[in-house]
């Protein structure tokens, strides 16, 4: 199995300017180390030939990196218009009831964090729901029991 | 509508066309074949000449922006696809990818060969990783069977920010930093990405483009309302409508036939109240101007725009204010903060709304609301701020009776919108412990 | 040659012609209009257009204009908020959302008075706050260094400093992030923004975001005088501008020489005046009383005890220089000693020539260059910090840099530098003569006669040569090297610290110490007169440019300034001498730079002329042999000890608090393939060997260090020898 360090190099090579490797590579990391720990972004540094303050500047602003722990699954709720006028609060606090926590929080056994996220991109089939990554959609409350007993039995 | 009319979607009438086979099957790739044997200036005429404009909400005529880019700078020339739709009501692109790649891969290499470049890029949001296999596996099967034509595609994955959908602040994520956009000029057209004249393109416009070189540009350019607004728009419909969903169809249907016809009404037995016609940046049209057709022209005379194409139907169970600080928490999130007007004033927006709504708000408060929305329009360093400013004034404005409610005497839905106490993520735990940010 | 394009541009009515492509803002600026700004500043690269500032009305085009982003372009018509309204409006709306989060801090900020976002608020904002919620909170100040304090509830996020640590120092450590009105500016993980250069965003922020913790609530600027002067613990001599309130230095700022500094300081010179008041300055004479005793006594004593040091020595006496002294003190020593006694001997840390002088160019020139060649194993960033930032701005220019161990650039390169019109060659290291080896590179490859074409040798001292000059042009004779030394006289802290010197010393009869700090010279010196600081002299120095530049008293010394004593002590030799300095350096003016007064050096000095290219001649100031080389026995795979001398190092350095977190940890550097052939990893203990000397040192692994050699700090070396053998501890 190739380093972190192998596989961002052959990320770099990819691109003209070998700096647009950053966003790849943070995804890289993060999947290795499950969130963007201080650690990850030391070696992500490395690799990249950047700071680990630049690197973390970088995650820091865009949504889908973690920069503190989160859950092995990652529930994602779209709570924009379009979803939240067909029940997407709903359907949000069904999986706060369901999983125990609040949205922005993880579950106490570290396996499920659950968020609301914006526009997904899925607005006709709302409400839209990333379990993670993967869409699920025209959820309704009713339909999340379902999902958090698989999400509990993988 | 007869199925020639379909343009970026034809051939997929019965179902995704996912495999090379079945998109060649489907005519698939001969208006590449086509396009190889005309000179590139040939084929900038014929997209010129063909009235398609950029389908990502600038509108743009497309044969124009190809004709901006810089000659002889001694740099590669890049296209740019921005596949990062992230416009709230907005997921044409998606099914265009997810149901006809390869399409989009034929507009790349059609476009490439007009402009002269032979590395193409395309920013996927990061959230689409589904569409991200589509076209990965699409590209490996165009690349198997040897029709790249000496152009590289790069796909690359976005991490979450809408901002990165502005085509500048796209090329600064692209390039690994931060997505913030960029003064213009320099325009892309002439220092873009890594400083080289480059082309950006919605994932729609580039997609169009193979249907434009089959049919030729006379013919496209009779579809829809020609001359400003000819062809099809793959529309968006969302919101309190019974079928929601993405349907291609000429431009200058009215929003009537795409919400009751296409769209098959209100369901619930309620009743429309408001439509936003094209993304949430545009201002809102009440329930007695549906019957605006879906041209440029027209949305302009309406005192809204096409956009993005993305029709949010809203019934009468909707409290506009909600509606307003809902818009507002989502530009607010969004806003990159480079910027000073954006990024206090989108806050500054939520906390003045989310007083109006909780009935703390006075007279005073409802004027200085549209004090600020002033004050971010046109000084901003990319649209996002007029993104943020424009719709909620227009709340205000068609809206005005409901919001002098809340003033007076508290959101007089009680409690019952439907928008109620939604959880907006600028309202959940930030993922930063170091900045607590009261919104 | 072409005339520049001229643009007519009308602002507010005013006409003003300025070269096309000008910046909009110094258009109008011509035209005596201000257009306000925050996160405009040239010197960060192009124009962001972020804060939104400076929005104004530009005819033809509908929407406001971020005006800093826009050039002057012939028949441009502009409408600052002075005529329209529209722009105003903007102006005043950019304020008033600044405002909106920003704290009620002006009481307690310590950049009230001299604040720019007060100062534009007064003249473009609102008078009144409409905003009735929650402002952003955050923990404030925190320490983002022990010399920087950010308070981030007044950072306006102009991105100034963050895109000076990326695009001008190019060191990545202080960042933006999150995003939006969540946006806040950090270190990583809270780790110190340590870097050589990150005291100028104290001075880039426009509001009291950034601020200097030594400065902190130290002063209002109606209570302070800013006095010009240079900076004198480089050879660069930055031009700065002393802060002083009641005969204090409380700060050091920039005064911005466009071809020296460019405004830009190094921490180094902004944050080391706290050595003024250490505790263990020397205010009065002190001599030896016992065998290890020292004793205060009277100036007058002082004098007849240095009086009987010089006789008793019968002109054999040796002068070590430490290259930081004036021109004046060391021409008057130079007059003292050698019209007076004979004694013509001095020994400075390098040699010194004037080789250089066909060469001539500004720093500035640096940043033009298209090829840079940089010659030598001592970091420029050591030696003339400012002059890496000049290099930086070269590549980020477009320049290819070369960075070369020796002087051997190879065919292909040597083609390059001498078929360019805009070639720079830079000596960073031992051995280059003074620069007279990088002067007959020069020449050879044909640098001379080309305007766009330099060559800059950076000395180990701050002003070596004008010191080695000064001494020269004192009197006529011949150099002896008596021995055995009757007295050698130690003039300087540098001087004091060098291990060279302490080795002469131990064979001279006697010592005559003249020296700032009591750690120094005192316990093997007989005499030691107090010394002054840089910031405490009237005086010149010499830099390495070629610049002669006008050092100012900021405060008065403690005690007296060298050369009123020399004056008095010079008399009792029949040698006449002022106590002042603009009286002596009118004299050695005469002698060395054609009668130049004072008053002709100027606020910012010019540089002079090229001098024509002869051939260069031995110094006239001998360099001192290095401190003893090993003879005799090599162990069987030694490598080649590189002492260097950091730039956070020496005297001052020492004595101020902010500072010791920038100076080097007992660190040694070793080559890849060297620390790979040992199983040495980086940051595990090594144990460092030498004919007697053990070090425990923690190993670090540079890849641009050749193998066979190792590198560490001066401080950190003890008496290690040149060869030295390092294993796993």
């Amino acid at each position: 199995m190739s380093t972190l360090y192998d596989e961002i190099q052959e990320l770099r090579s990819l691109y003209p300017v070998s700096r647009s490797a950053t966003l790849p590579a943070l995804r890289l990391a993060q999947e290795r180390h499950g969130w963007l720990s201080p650690e990850a972004f030391r070696e992500v540094a490395a690799a990249l030939d950047e700071t680990p303050a630049y690197c973390m500047a970088v995650a820091s602003f865009y949504d889908m990196y973690h920069l503190k722990p989160v859950g092995r699954h990652l529930v994602e709720v779209c709570t924009n218009i379009s979803c939240a006028l067909v029940g997407a609060q709903q359907v949000l606090e069904a999986f706060q009831d369901e999983l125990g926590i609040h949205a922005g929080e993880t579950t106490e056994d570290g396996e499920v964090t659950l968020r609301t996220v914006e526009c997904a991109g899925g607005c006709g089939w709302g409400t839209v729901v990333a379990v993670d990554h993967r869409y699920r959609e025209r959820l309704t409350a009713g339909d999340v029991r379902a999902i958090v007993e698989e999400l509990r039995g993988s | 509508m007869a199925a020639e009319q379909f343009v970026v979607l034809a051939g997929a009438e019965a179902g995704s066309l996912t495999k090379l086979a079945d998109y060649r099957a489907a005519g698939g790739f001969e208006a590449l074949a086509k396009a190889r044997t005309m000179e590139p200036a040939q084929v900038v005429q014929e997209i010129l000449d063909s009235g398609l404009r950029g389908r990502g909400g600038a509108f743009f005529p497309t044969g124009r922006k190809a004709s901006f880019l810089a000659q002889g700078t001694g740099k590669p020339t890049y296209l740019v696809v921005n596949a990062d739709e992230s416009e709230p009501g907005t997921f044409k692109d998606r099914e265009i990818m997810f149901t006809v790649p390869h399409r989009l891969i034929e507009g790349c290499l059609i476009t490439a060969h007009a402009i002269g470049c032979d590395k193409v890029f395309i920013y996927i949001r990061g959230e689409y990783l589904h569409e991200f296999e589509v076209i990965k596996a699409a590209l490996e099967e165009v690349h198997g069977a040897d029709m790249l034509g000496g152009v590289t595609i790069v796909l690359h994955r976005g991490a979450g920010a809408y901002i990165c959908g502005e085509e500048t602040a796209l090329l600064e994520s692209l390039e690994g930093k931060r997505g913030q956009p960029r003064t213009k000029p320099p325009f892309p057209a002439v220092a873009g990405l890594y400083a080289s004249p480059s082309l950006i393109n919605n994932v729609e416009t580039i997609a169009t483009v193979p249907k434009i070189i089959e049919l030729g540009a006379k013919e496209y350019a009779k579809i829809g309302v020609p001359p400003d607004s000819s062809g099809t728009r793959v529309f968006s419909l969302s919101g309190n409508v019974a079928n929601g969903g993405n349907y291609e169809l000429p431009m200058g249907v009215t929003l009537r036939e795409l919400i009751y016809d296409v769209g098959g009404g209100i369901p619930n037995g309620r009743q429309l109240k408001a439509v936003i016609p094209g993304g949430s940046s545009v201002p809102v049209l009440t329930a007695d101007q549906i019957d605006v057709p879906l041209d440029a022209t027209s949305m302009a005379e309406a005192g809204s725009m096409l956009g993005s194409g993305a029709i949010i139907v809203i019934d009468d169970r909707c409290c506009m204010v909600q509606l307003g600080l809902r818009v507002a928490q989502f530009y607010m999130h969004e806003s990159c903060g480079k910027c000073t007007p954006c990024r206090e004033g989108t806050r500054w927006m939520v906390q003045i709304l989310e007083s109006i709504e909780a009935g703390t708000a006075a007279q005073s408060d409802l004027d200085l609301l549209l004090d600020v929305c002033d004050r971010i329009l046109g000084k901003c360093l990319c649209p996002l701020g007029d993104a943020a400013a424009m719709p909620v004034a227009s709340y205000i404005a068609k809206f005005r009776a409901e919001f002098q409610e809340h003033l007076e005497s508290g959101c007089p839905m009680h409690g019952e919108s439907s928008l109620e106490n939604v959880l907006a993520p600028v309202d959940q735990h930030t993922h930063d412990p170091v900045a607590q940010v009261p919104a | 040659m072409s005339a520049v394009e001229q643009a007519k541009v009308t602002v507010d009515g005013r006409e003003v012609e300025v070269p096309k492509g000008t910046g909009l803002v110094e258009t109008a600026a011509a035209a005596g209009i201000e257009i306000p700004v925050f996160c405009y500043e040239p010197r960060l690269g192009p124009a962001v257009g972020a804060c939104r500032m400076c929005l104004v009305e530009v005819e033809g085009i509908p929407k406001l204009q971020a005006g800093c982003t826009l050039t002057a372009q012939d028949g441009m018509v502009v409408h600052t908020a002075q005529s329209s309204a529209k722009a105003a409006e903007g102006q005043n709306a950019t304020l008033e959302f600044i405002l909106v989060n920003h704290p009620l801090d002006c009481p307690v900020c310590d950049k009230g008075g001299e604040c720019p976002l007060q100062d534009l608020t007064f003249k473009y904002g609102p008078g009144q706050t409409r905003m009735t919620f929650p402002k952003r909170t955050f923990d404030k100040p925190i320490p983002i260094s022990p010399a920087i304090a950010l308070d981030r509830e007044r950072c306006i996020l102009c991105y100034r400093c963050t895109r000076f640590s990326s695009d001008v120092a190019e060191d990545g450590q202080l960042v933006a992030r999150n995003r939006g009105a969540q946006s806040l500016i950090a270190t990583f993980e809270d780790e110190s923004y340590r870097a050589p250069f990150s005291g100028n965003v104290i001075e880039l922020c426009p509001v009291g975001a950034l601020t200097s913790t030594q400065y902190r609530f130290e002063a209002r600027p109606w209570e302070i005088q800013n006095v010009p002067t240079i900076c004198g613990l480089c050879p660069v001599g930055c031009n700065i501008s002393a802060t002083t309130r009641e005969g204090k230095v409380k700060r050091i700022l920039s005064r911005n020489h466009p071809e020296v500094d460019q405004g830009w300081l190094c921490d180094k010179g902004r944050f080391a005046f706290p050595h003024l008041y250490a505790g263990d300055r020397i205010v009065d004479p002190l001599e030896r009383v016992r065998r290890r005793g020292f004793g205060e006594l009277s100036w007058d004593d002082a004098l007849d005890r240095a009086e009987m040091l010089l006789r008793g020595a019968q002109g054999r006496i040796v002068t070590a220089l430490s290259g930081s002294e004036t021109l004046e003190h060391a021409y008057a020593l130079g007059k003292l000693l050698r019209q007076g006694l004979g004694a013509h001997s001095a020994v400075l840390a390098e040699a010194t020539s004037s080789a250089l002088d066909a060469f001539r160019a500004p720093l500035s020139s640096i940043a033009d260059a298209e090829i840079v060649v940089v010659v030598g194993v001592e970091e420029v960033a050591d030696r003339a910090p400012i002059v890496e930032l000049w290099i930086k701005q070269a590549r980020r220019n477009g320049a290819d840099v070369v960075r070369l161990a020796e002087p051997k650039l190879g065919e292909e390169l040597e083609q390059r530098v001498s078929s360019s019109d805009r070639a720079v060659l830079i000596w960073s290291g031992r051995g280059g003569g003074g620069g007279a080896r990088l002067a007959e590179l020069a020449h050879r490859l044909g640098l001379d006669g080309k305007p766009g074409c330099a060559a800059f040798h950076l000395p180990a001292t701050p002003n070596g040569r004008g010191v080695a000059d000064a001494w020269a042009a004192a009197a006529d004779g011949e150099e002896e090297n008596p021995e055995p030394i009757g007295l050698l006289i130690v003039s300087g802290d540098e001087a004091a610290s060098d291990p060279a010197v302490r080795a002469l010393a131990e064979q001279a009869e006697h010592v005559l110490a003249i020296t700032m700090f009591q750690g120094l010279a005192v316990g093997w010196a007989d005499l030691v007169l107090p010394g002054t600081s840089y910031l405490e002299r009237d005086g010149s120095f010499f830099n390495l440019e070629g610049r002669v530049q006008r050092l100012r008293r900021t405060v008065i010394p403690p005690v007296p300034d060298e050369l009123a004593w020399i004056a008095k002590l010079a008399e009792r030799f029949g040698v006449e001498l002022s106590p002042h300095a603009s009286t002596v350096f009118a004299e050695l003016s005469q002698r060395l730079y054609g009668g130049m007064s004072f008053s002709d050096i100027g606020e910012r000095a010019s540089l002079p002329d090229r001098a024509p290219y002869s051939t260069p001649e031995p110094a006239l100031v001998a360099p001192l042999p290095p401190a003893a080389a090993a003879p005799g026995e090599h162990f069987l795979g030694t490598l080649k000890l590189r002492r260097y001398r950091p730039l956070f190092s020496g005297s001052a350095v020492e004595r101020v608090p902010e500072l010791q977190f920038q100076r080097p940890a007992a660190v040694i550097e070793l080559a890849i393939d060297d620390a790979e052939r040992r199983q040495i990893a980086s940051g595990e203990t090594v144990s460092v060997r030498s004919n007697g000397t053990v070090l425990a040192l923690r190993a670090s692994i540079n890849g641009a260090l050749a193998a066979g050699t190792v590198r560490i700090a001066e401080e950190h070396a003890a008496d290690l020898h040149r060869d030295v053998e390092v294993v796993k501890a």
